[in-house]
């Protein structure tokens, strides 16, 4: 006799209201006309969104529940819910650039400049299938940094990946290279993903369970002679995070895959995506080897060092506009891993959650902001990806360009924008450890930021004071979509810089209660 | 000891299958040698006590995912040989001394922990395996269970908007083909009538052998120019055949 | 006989990572990648006896599951892929036609 699982269903609500529309999603492909779809689906995956947003505000109104629900497999903490509500907020806005321009594929089966190509976009076909695929991606960033024990994590992971892989593909212009940039991140995912597993297998050896809770258990016991499957174990698990993530040496897919992914895309995987594997590699590294942190630290830190100074150096060289943002979102990352790092008692280790999740909600919508905008400058074959196309830009259109700056020196950190206070408040919990090793870090994270400000800087100067070519891109006119998108991104990476009190505050609440331990 | 000479004689089995796929240059050998190791591993889950799981790698990984494996192959074109030409200098050397100084790290990292006696399945699958793995999943890992559902549907809607194409114009019919066809002969004197197929009056029904005229002469619009021209390749094709194409290919 | 297991399941999934590394052939290189997938399993199905809970047996479970899946995308894309690059010689699949 099997006694029937206990289900927290309010607590995992928003989850369930993400991947209950996205079926539905699949239905209305199944069953609407097809001139009815996108009427369908816009407003469906909107609402859904906004939903389940609601759902983590009441939840988190209505108190943090302090044991990890369904069985134990999903922890619903005071991070979680403040990463939800992160990752919903920039799901929304990314959802609104998937929606706003014909950036997908007519026809995916059709061969790339074949009569039947031609021949869908005359018809106006188009992939509404984009709109599901993107709700079970974001379903799976849901769950990623909420759970609780490492299979569901990995079955997360692969919700999660899956439809990337497959939107990647779908960019209508440039098709070669975004189906290359699919087939890339597919199979070095899959190779990351039998990382991730073999880690996983041999920290079960370790401790019998895959329950995250349980491992800290098995660790705080000690012993047994079976330290080598952890040691070797937590490399793996880390290399299969670590790749999510982007830090270096894994960073390569981030270049190729952003650069030949549709925009929307794009903004969606540099946002949403890093959030939620972020919030995972806290909840492995914090949760399941908080007590085991010295093993980790000291190649943690190197791994940061590396992707901080990969990033902003790779960076200066880059000719491309979104493989130039890859690289920035690679140093961005190990700027975060800094913060991973600075850990000790309670009262620090709550400093140093509210500085990431701090961090990831400015670093997001700014990043959403700018590769908004990077739909908007069009040549005639796409957007003007070439660097050099955008040179006097300010010119011909300086509020566009002004805006594009702005999100330049919020990436950059400059005072008064939303970046400088991300990185204070991650740097300053790493010194507040007061251990040398860490403030070193901190030290070469400052250069390392200086050195990208520097490419910042080299694209403005560009943009503004260089003359803007007779046959140079356009600006099109953006949509309410895409404008409400680069409103909002540019007027929060304001409010965040001028008053971050309230996110802030926010965030220290959610740091406050730490995951569920 | 019965299960000392069962992996013996698998791990052999299965680590020169594994080296097989990655060195042999045929996608095809590929696949089966990748065959060879998961039906090694099933054997080897059912002696280490999960006889489910040694029907579910037969049924699912050898069953299911080579075929698909199998399948693409042979859509993409079996022929599909690696090239050897190294993109990144050094990059293949570099890999296997990278790849063996893993095995070498983890096998010596495992193979000196001391393992306690294992503890065995024994009393866990007193009730059986299937009813004990079916409570697990049921109770404990339900959610990771209904989750996979998600992505099953990923995979069934990303196989659709990949491969499937949607008919933009109508189907033409018979009648409108074979219009088709007459007014294409009026014009330029093609043939109306579908190609002799091979083998029609032969004395053998293959794909290699070219249908015979009334009068035993060769159909020259029967002959299969592939092949013919791989047997011409090889040497061995039929002189008579040779002679029909003569004069046109060049 | 555990660690006689494990040092096997290293070894499949050390394979499988070279040839991950030095394939060009996009099938073989996930074939490579189920390798390794498959060594995990063997992980932990060795862990689950070791240990003596059956956990482990239910995580190679859901693996396959996974995989499956997996798989479906990635052959997806790796057909689609090679549809648009091989389009200029259509000649040489002749052979099906007949």
């Amino acid at each position: 006799m099997i006694t029937a699982p206990t289900i927290e269903y309010f607590a995992l609500a928003p989850l369930l209201i993400i991947f209950g529309a996205a079926i539905i999603g699949v239905l209305v492909e199944a069953f609407a006309p097809r001139y009815l779809r996108r009427a369908v689906h816009v407003p469906l995956t909107l609402l859904s969104l906004v939903g389940a947003f609601a759902l983590v505000i009441l939840q988190t109104v209505r108190g943090v529940p302090t044991t990890p629900a369904a069985m134990g497999s999903v922890a619903v903490d005071g991070p979680t819910l403040f990463i939800w509500g992160t990752i919903l907020v920039l799901s929304f806005v990314s959802v609104l650039l998937i929606n706003d321009e014909e950036q997908f594929v007519p026809s995916a089966a059709a061969v790339p400049g074949s009569a039947e190509e031609e021949k869908a976009i005359t018809e106006g076909a188009a992939h509404t299938e984009v709109y599901p695929l993107a709700l079970f991606a974001i379903g799976g960033m849901l769950l990623f940094p909420a759970s609780n024990d490492l299979l569901i994590m990995f079955v997360a992971l692969e919700v999660m990946s899956l439809p990337l892989y497959l939107l990647c593909g779908l960019a209508r212009r440039r098709r070669l290279l975004s189906q290359e940039a699919s087939v890339k991140y597919f199979l070095l995912g899959a190779f990351s993903s039998a990382f991730f597993l073999y880690g996983t297998a041999l920290l079960y050896g370790f401790a019998g369970t895959v329950d995250l809770l349980g491992i800290r258990e098995r660790l705080a016991v000690g012993g047994g002679g079976t330290e080598t499957l952890l040691l070797v174990g937590t490399a793996m698990l880390g290399v299969g995070l670590l790749f999510k993530i982007g830090a270096a040496p894994f960073q390569a897919w981030k270049p190729d895959v952003y650069q030949g992914a549709p925009t929307p895309i794009t903004a969606l995987m540099a946002s949403g995506t890093l959030v939620a594997a972020f919030g995972a590699v806290l909840r492995v590294f914090w949760v399941a080897l908080g007590n085991d942190s010295w093993n980790w630290e000291p190649i943690m830190w190197g791994v940061a060092a590396l992707t901080m100074v990969a990033g902003s150096i790779l960076a200066i060289t880059q000719t491309d506009i979104k493989r130039m943002l890859a690289y920035s979102s690679i140093a961005h990352a190990g700027f975060l891993l800094v913060g991973v790092m600075a850990v000790g008692e309670r009262g620090q280790n709550a400093l140093a959650l509210s500085g990431l999740l701090f961090y990831l909600v400015t670093y997001g919508i700014t990043t959403v902001g700018a590769f908004a905008i990077v739909t908007l400058v069009r040549d005639p074959g796409g957007e003007a990806w070439h660097l050099s196309r955008w040179a006097g830009l300010g010119k011909r259109s300086p509020k566009l360009a002004g805006l594009f700056a702005f999100f330049l020196l919020a990436f950059a950190g400059i005072p008064l924008t939303s970046g400088f206070f991300g990185k204070y408040a991650v740097f300053r919990s790493a010194v507040a450890l007061g251990e040398a090793w860490l403030t070193g870090l901190v030290v070469l994270a400052v250069v390392a930021s200086a050195a990208a400000a520097f490419f910042y800087v080299r694209v403005i100067v560009l943009m503004f004071f260089s003359d803007p070519s007779a046959d140079g891109p356009t600006v099109v006119t953006p949509s309410w979509a895409t404008s409400t998108v680069v409103g909002f991104s540019a007027f929060a990476t304001v409010a965040l810089g001028v008053f971050p009190q309230p996110v802030l505050d926010l965030a220290e609440k959610a740091a406050k209660s730490l995951f569920v331990q | 000891m019965g299960e000392t000479i069962t992996f013996w004689v698998l791990a052999v089995v299965s680590v020169s299958a594994a080296l097989g796929l990655v060195f042999s240059r045929k996608a095809v050998y590929c696949a089966l040698m990748l065959g060879v190791v998961m039906l090694s591993l099933a054997v080897l889950y059912a002696v280490q006590d999960a006889p489910f799981l040694a029907a579910v790698q037969i049924i699912v990984y050898t069953g299911a995912v080579m075929m698909l494996f199998l399948f693409v192959l042979m859509l993409v074109g079996v022929d599909s040989s690696d090239s050897l030409v190294e993109t990144i200098r050094g990059q293949r050397f570099w890999a296997v001394v990278a790849g063996l100084a893993f095995a070498a790290l983890v096998a010596l990292g495992v193979g000196n922990v001391v393992f306690a006696p294992a503890a065995g399945l024994g009393a866990v699958n007193a009730a059986g395996n299937v009813p004990s793995l079916a409570e697990l999943i049921f109770t404990r890992y339900v959610f990771a269970f209904e989750v996979t559902s998600a992505l099953l549907i990923t995979a069934a809607l990303g196989a659709m908007v990949l491969a499937h194409r949607e008919r933009l114009e109508q189907k033409a019919t018979q009648r409108e083909l074979s219009r088709e066809r007459f007014v294409k002969y009026g014009e330029e004197g093609l043939d109306p009538s579908p190609l002799p197929g091979p083998g029609t009056y032969a004395r053998a029904n293959a794909i290699d052998m070219p249908a015979l005229l009334p009068d035993g002469k060769i159909s020259k619009l029967s002959v299969n120019r592939y092949i013919a021209r791989y047997e011409a390749e090889e040497g061995t094709i039929d002189p008579k055949v040779a002679e029909i194409l003569e004069g046109e290919d060049k | 006989m555990t660690t006689h297991y494990l040092v096997l399941s290293a070894l499949l999934f050390a394979i499988g990572g070279i040839g991950v590394l030095v394939r060009r052939n996009a099938i073989v290189v996930f074939m490579c990648v189920e390798l390794m997938l498959n060594a995990c399993n063997l992980a932990f199905v060795t862990f689950a006896r070791q240990n003596g809970n059956i956990d482990g047996q239910v995580i190679a479970f859901f693996v396959m599951i996974v995989a499956a899946a997996e798989v479906v995308i990635g052959l997806a894309i790796i057909v689609t892929i090679f549809r648009t690059r091989r389009s200029a010689s259509v000649d040489d699949a002749s052979l099906l036609k007949y």
